[in-house]
């Protein structure tokens, strides 16, 4: 390899000693040096022997920097390797350089290089590890130097104890004294985090009881105290490399790291738990619960009590009140008091399962047994305190809920206690008053729920949930809880009845005569109960078949005929579905057939049956939540969605009602449940066997003629396309033949001869009956949800068929037409590529002379016109499959639009008698006014057909293409027009183009458009039918005055813009047209006041006159614009 | 000479959860919103005090209820509780929610406002300063009043 001369790199060294050059130059000097070095193109010796002058010289300030020269770039070349002697070499430089105490900087960045180094590119040896240990403890004093030197202090030391520890574990006293000093009295936090980690890792090295860890134990503590709970507000805008949290992290390992610290510890925290400040509260039960874990039994069991007595009182502590000084707003005492509970209760959960004394009964003593416990539970069984007055009784009861349920939960042992002690108790109270005859009576005679203990329902609710906890442990050796004597397990199993009974009556009486305001309580908490007694694994639940059974039917029957209680009715429904999914969990085999018997069942025939008195939507979410309770339970619910809809098809008695009926069935099937079955399960067989069967349906032909006069057809077509839509290929074709069969089988078209060539005008059926329409319109439903790659049968006939629908003015017809000259779909009679086009170039033909002929042959009835369009518009969608998939095409079909738009100017010229001219204007105006809606057609996204969901092929940024093709021609057709009538017609269609394009794209070209926006926005004012198009105009006007390239034009024509702003300030069709409009004008403020100071008297004449609007956000806004442009005097 | 704050230590209320108005539940165009008594008292809930920085609201100064409306009769009467009797303010917030009231309300209403009654010592000398039209023009013309005006109504148009 060849190296540099040292005229290359010299310079390097000399600009880095240099103290005057900038930061920059340094930094970029070392790491061209250690680029060379990484390169073999210097060598170390080299480096070191031109060096030498400047590191063994005795201006303090250059061998300073030469030292930090050769440490720095030691520490970037830590992947190279290098051999022993250089390693030796080097440490025994740095190591004799730690003495210097004027040079330090450099000999630690070197050090710690050195020990950085991994094993395999040669690294330090162990005794030089130890040399620089005895080096650094005689030379270096570390709280005298600079905050920098000390985070590389105790980097280096941190680095020693994690990878050399033997090192470290011979150490003496003085050593481990030391560091003591090292780290007292540090406030650098990022020195901080690093010394307390180095405390956390030496105490760990000495476990021994007679070790030094226990000797120093008290000198460490009382130096980690003080920072002890971690304050410190510095934000992450600070740039520092330590956050609260970390530094609150390490503390806390630095606390637990050996139990010795346990005697200093745990006093501190029981005593900060105490504090005033939310914070060190919070803080001294996290760090708790650590070091409980930590410490162990044998060490914290002495402490059992006193730290029981200080989480009573966080726990029970009563208001968020004595909070509210120290931490601002009542919502965030809220906030704190409720962490501080949260974490009081996990630290109490810890001390549970962690203090594993010999004493089994220690925190049934403590606890079950404690003076204030017993009193509370006493008191919630007392006759006075049976109902709940107050929202602190009720957080005091949810404490004790909470504290009772840890502690059962903890264990089967702790479980039986505190069954043994309260349950039976609780439940009888529950009962004495609370046969279902007596409470029916007394709700009938209004004094009612007085005897209904919330209290006690809570607590034993919350017994329940502990023993589902218990039991889901221990579910595998489940027999022995059974057999034990006096076990939880036969505690529950004794009260059980009376609990289901008790519990279940909170759902069968009525909802009004219950007048407790905690009413809401009282049932979520009983439904609570039930569902905690059904979801016991199956193998250890107390419960019978028949009391499982029973709990079911209650909820059933809530969802079946209490619909109106809609609170009950959502908890029911909920806790049906997660008891549906918790057998999938237990693969409990005996509770699936009773759940499918009295919930599936009843809960799907809801849907099957038409009438009732619940409503359809609520009948629906209930199928659809208890499907999502398990796979099969949804393929039910799927199978009788599709029983539902084909027996509404075949009744007989339908009429709108029916129709929608269908709608809402069709829209859940496949917006809810078949997306649910693709997630979970990814078939679609249902897919495709309902749309065989609904195929079947319709092949009757009066069936057909019922769907097509009732108006089912639309809801039928509908889901069909989304049916077909969610099919795979295969099924597609097999759905597709069907369809195409049973059409070519109706429907008495030369089909044959349809298959080589276009039909002649003459050979068109004039109309067709209700049942081929209806019949085409279901196949083409069929066509606009296949996938391009589909293939389908005898496409060139299926195309004429539809062509010939077209030009009878049936838009499903141009659906199908759009889509499958959007998808060109596949077919081997297309092998070569132009016969499609030919077609289509066959099909514009006809339509385009159909709409123009009767211009000519002077025929118009009102039929025709209608007619005409309707093929108007199927050209727009034939348009806009071509304009989706980028065929040039489109063109000829927006020219021929343009024309129906200018048709009026052509006609004039033409002179004519005057009514027969009369009835050809009306015409020509709907017509134009068609070809407008045309554009809107092809600029806009569609739910009917052509989009993602049916597969349609989408070419991206194709509408701000069109958008721009199409704006040099509008422009230059508006100049040019001289009726009003035209001139209409072309703003209107370029509204559509303007208005659906992406904002950004119509933005660029503001200065072309804008005074072709802004007068259509006041032409367009004065008719009503216009309204939705102003209203995006707008829109698009209020995009372009936020973006700085549209200021600009803007400013240009602010006059006008202004002027018609403040007309539609006035626009009496449209609320959100007149708000957006003073929103645009509140913008104007942003402009330069000489410019728009002229318009002020105008706009807030406009803006008094909106101050008395009708609707109050238009009021609203118009207070904002007056005060804006009041303000620019 | 060093003036004392009037009301050095107010009383400080709760802010009131905004009521949020229901979407009009008739998506017709045409369907009236007459102007209410929450609607005024959202205009001048926020007006700042002119000595302390919280809102007229949080000081109890106007509540919903002192707000008198007949939308036919085009009359509107706002009668607000200085915080303390010798309230020398009284005037200046007065004249506030004169202002704020003519800026927002459309010009058919007439504006009446009052100190409550025995709120104020010179009850009766303040009503007839605020309800007097040339006073109040004149009031208006002087710059470091309507500078005070303008920045007590400041929040009120965020």
């Amino acid at each position: 390899m060849a190296r540099v001369l040292p005229g290359e790199w010299v310079p390097h060294v000399e600009a880095y000693v240099d103290v005057s050059r900038p930061a920059a130059q340094h930094s970029a000097s070392v790491d061209a040096l250690a680029a060379l070095v990484n390169k073999d193109k210097l060598t170390l010796f080299d480096l070191v022997s031109k060096m030498e002058m400047y590191l063994t010289t005795t201006d303090h300030i250059v061998r300073s920097r030469g030292i930090l020269l050769l440490g720095e770039i030691l520490s970037r070349i830590s992947v190279k390797w290098l051999d022993v002697n250089t390693i030796t070499t080097l440490s025994d430089f740095f190591i004799s350089r730690l003495s210097d105490w004027q040079a330090i900087r450099g000999a630690l960045v070197g050090c710690l290089a050195l020990l950085h180094r991994k094993q395999g590119v040669g690294c330090i040896v162990i005794a030089d590890v130890k040399r620089i240990v005895e080096s650094f403890l005689q030379n270096v004093q570390v709280q005298s130097l600079a905050a920098a030197d000390r985070k590389l202090c105790f980097q280096i030391l941190s680095c020693i104890l994690d990878r050399y520890p033997e090192v470290v574990k011979t150490m003496d006293g003085e050593q481990l004294y030391w560091i003591c000093e090292a780290i007292d009295e540090e406030k650098d936090p990022e020195c901080l985090k690093l010394s307390f980690h180095v405390v956390e890792v030496v105490m760990k090295l000495f476990p021994d009881p007679s070790g030094l860890a226990a000797q120093f134990a008290s000198e460490f503590f009382e130096i980690l105290s003080k920072y002890f709970p971690v304050y410190f507000t510095h934000g992450v805008g600070d740039d520092l490399n330590a956050t609260r949290d970390d530094l609150s992290r390490a503390l806390m390992h630095a606390f637990c790291s050996t139990p010795y610290f346990e005697p200093f510890a745990i006093p501190l925290l029981l005593d900060k738990l105490s504090s005033s400040l939310p914070l060190a509260k919070i803080e001294s039960l996290k760090y708790l619960d650590n070091c409980i874990r930590f410490y162990g039994t044998d060490r914290m069991v002495r402490h059992a009590s006193a730290v029981w007595f200080k989480l009573k009182e966080v726990i029970f502590s009563s208001s968020p009140e004595e909070f509210l000084l120290t931490s601002g707003s009542p919502k965030d005492a809220e906030k704190n008091k409720n962490q501080m509970v949260l974490e009081a209760l996990k630290c109490l959960k810890t001390a549970i399962m962690c203090i594993d004394s010999s004493d089994k009964d220690l925190f049934i003593n403590l606890i079950l047994l404690d003076e204030d416990i017993v009193n509370k539970i006493h008191s919630i069984s007392s006759e006075e305190k049976s109902i709940l007055s107050s929202l602190e009784d009720l957080a005091q009861l949810h404490a004790l809920g909470s504290v009772i349920s840890i502690l059962s939960e903890s264990s089967t042992y702790l479980c039986t206690r505190v069954l043994q002690e309260h349950f039976t108790q609780l439940v009888d109270i529950l009962g004495t008053s609370t046969d279902y005859e007596s409470r029916q009576l007394n709700t009938c005679n209004g004094s009612s729920s007085a005897a209904d203990n919330y209290g006690a329902l809570y607590l034993s609710v919350q017994m329940l949930t502990s023993c589902r906890e218990v039991a889901l442990v221990s579910y595998a050796d489940c027999s022995s809880i059974k057999l034990a004597k006096e076990s939880w397990w036969l505690i529950l199993e004794k009260k059980l009845d009376r609990l289901i009974h008790f519990l279940g009556s909170f759902l069968t009486i009525d909802s009004e005569s219950m007048q407790s305001m905690f009413r809401q309580e009282y049932v979520s908490c009983a439904v609570k109960g039930l569902l905690t007694l059904a979801t016991f694994p199956e193998q250890c639940s107390p419960l019978t078949a028949n009391a499982y059974e029973d709990i079911l039917a209650m909820l059933t029957s809530v969802i079946i005929s209490k619909f109106e209680n809609v609170d009950l009715w959502r908890l029911s429904l909920k806790a049906l579905t997660s008891i549906g999914s918790s057998i999938g969990e237990f693969h409990a085999s005996q509770k699936e057939v009773i759940y499918c018997q009295t919930v599936v069942d009843k809960i799907v025939s809801l849907v099957e049956s038409y009438d009732g008195p619940m409503p359809l939507s609520l009948r629906l979410e209930a199928s659809y939540e208890i499907g999502t309770a398990g796979f099969n339970y949804m393929l039910r619910v799927a199978r009788s969605l599709e029983g539902a809809v084909v027996t509404n098809i075949s009744k007989t008695n339908g009429g709108m009602e029916c129709t929608e009926h269908v709608a809402h069935l069709f829209e859940c099937y496949s917006g809810q449940v078949l997306p649910w079955l693709f997630t979970s399960g990814g078939i679609n067989e249902l897919a495709l066997s309902f749309a065989m069967h609904l195929l079947d349906e319709i092949k009757d032909l009066t069936m057909l003629d019922r769907i097509g006069s009732q108006g089912l057809l639309d809801s039928l077509m509908a889901g069909m396309k989304l049916l077909v839509g969610v099919c795979t290929e295969e099924q597609q074709t097999r759905i597709v033949q069907k369809a195409y069969s049973m059409v070519s089988s109706v429907i008495p078209l030369p089909l044959k001869s349809m298959a080589y060539h276009l039909l002649s005008a003459d050979e068109l059926v004039p109309s067709h009956t209700v049942q081929e329409t209806a019949l085409v319109g279901m196949l083409s439903s069929v066509i606009v949800g296949l996938r391009p790659q589909t293939p389908a049968p005898d496409m060139v006939v299926m195309i004429n068929l539809f062509t010939v629908f077209l030009l009878n003015g049936k838009l499903p017809a141009a659906y199908a037409l759009a889509s499958v000259f959007n998808k060109y779909l596949h077919n081997p009679e297309f092998s070569h590529e132009n016969q499609l086009d030919k077609i289509l170039d066959g099909i514009l033909e006809r339509c385009f002379s159909t709409v123009l002929a009767s211009n000519q042959s002077k025929i118009s009835q009102s039929g025709n016109v209608l007619s005409k369009i309707d093929i108007l518009s199927g050209l727009a969608w034939i348009g806009k499959g071509l304009l989706m998939r980028g065929d040039e095409k489109v063109k000829d079909i927006s020219m021929f639009l343009l024309k129906c738009l200018c048709s009026d100017e052509t006609l004039a010229t033409i002179p004519s008698h005057e009514e027969e001219s009369y009835v050809n204007d009306s015409s020509n105006t709907s017509i134009a006014t068609s070809a407008a809606g045309a554009f809107h057609v092809m600029m806009s996204d569609s739910e009917v057909c052509l989009n993602k969901k049916f597969h349609a092929r989408i070419k991206p940024l194709y509408k701000q293409r069109f958008f721009s093709i199409m704006m040099p021609i509008f422009l230059s057709k508006i100049k040019e027009a001289t009726s009003m009538t035209t001139k209409l017609a072309l703003y209107r269609a370029f509204g559509h183009i303007i208005s659906n394009a992406p904002v950004p794209a119509v933005i660029t070209e503001a200065h072309q458009i804008l005074l072709v926006m802004v007068d259509s926005l006041a032409k367009l004012s004065v008719d009503i039918q216009d309204k939705d198009l102003v209203y995006n105009l707008l829109l698009v006007l209020s995009g372009m005055l936020m973006d700085e390239k549209g200021k600009e034009c803007i400013l240009d024509n602010v006059h006008i813009t202004i002027s018609v702003l403040t007309q539609l300030v006035s626009y009496p069709h449209m609320m959100v047209v007149r708000e957006t409009a003073l929103q645009c004008l509140v913008a104007f403020s942003t402009f330069p006041h000489s410019k728009v100071f002229p318009m002020r008297r105008k706009v807030l004449q406009a803006a008094i006159k909106a101050l008395d609007d009708k609707k109050r956000a238009v009021r609203q806004e118009a207070v904002r614009c007056r005060q804006t442009w009041q303000s620019f005097a | 000479m060093v003036m004392g704050l009037i009301n050095a230590n107010p009383v400080i209320h709760e802010k009131k959860e905004r009521r949020v108005r229901q979407a009009p539940e008739t998506t017709d165009e045409n369907a009236v919103e007459p102007i209410d008594q929450l609607e005024i008292f959202d205009h001048i809930r926020d007006i700042k005090d002119p000595e302390h920085p919280y809102s007229l609201e949080q000081l109890n100064v106007v509540t919903e209820d002192s707000i008198e409306l007949n939308d036919e009769s085009n009359h509107v009467r706002v009668t607000f509780t200085p915080t303390v009797e010798h309230c020398s303010m009284a005037t200046v917030i007065g004249l506030c929610i004169r202002v704020k009231l003519i800026r927002s309300l459309p010009p058919r209403y007439k504006v009446d406002i009052r100190v409550a009654p025995g709120s104020h010592s010179t009850e009766a000398a303040v009503n007839k300063q605020l309800n007097d039209k040339e006073r109040v023009a004149a009031a208006l013309e002087n710059p470091n009043l309507l500078d005070m005006v303008e920045e007590c109504l400041s929040p009120t148009f965020d």
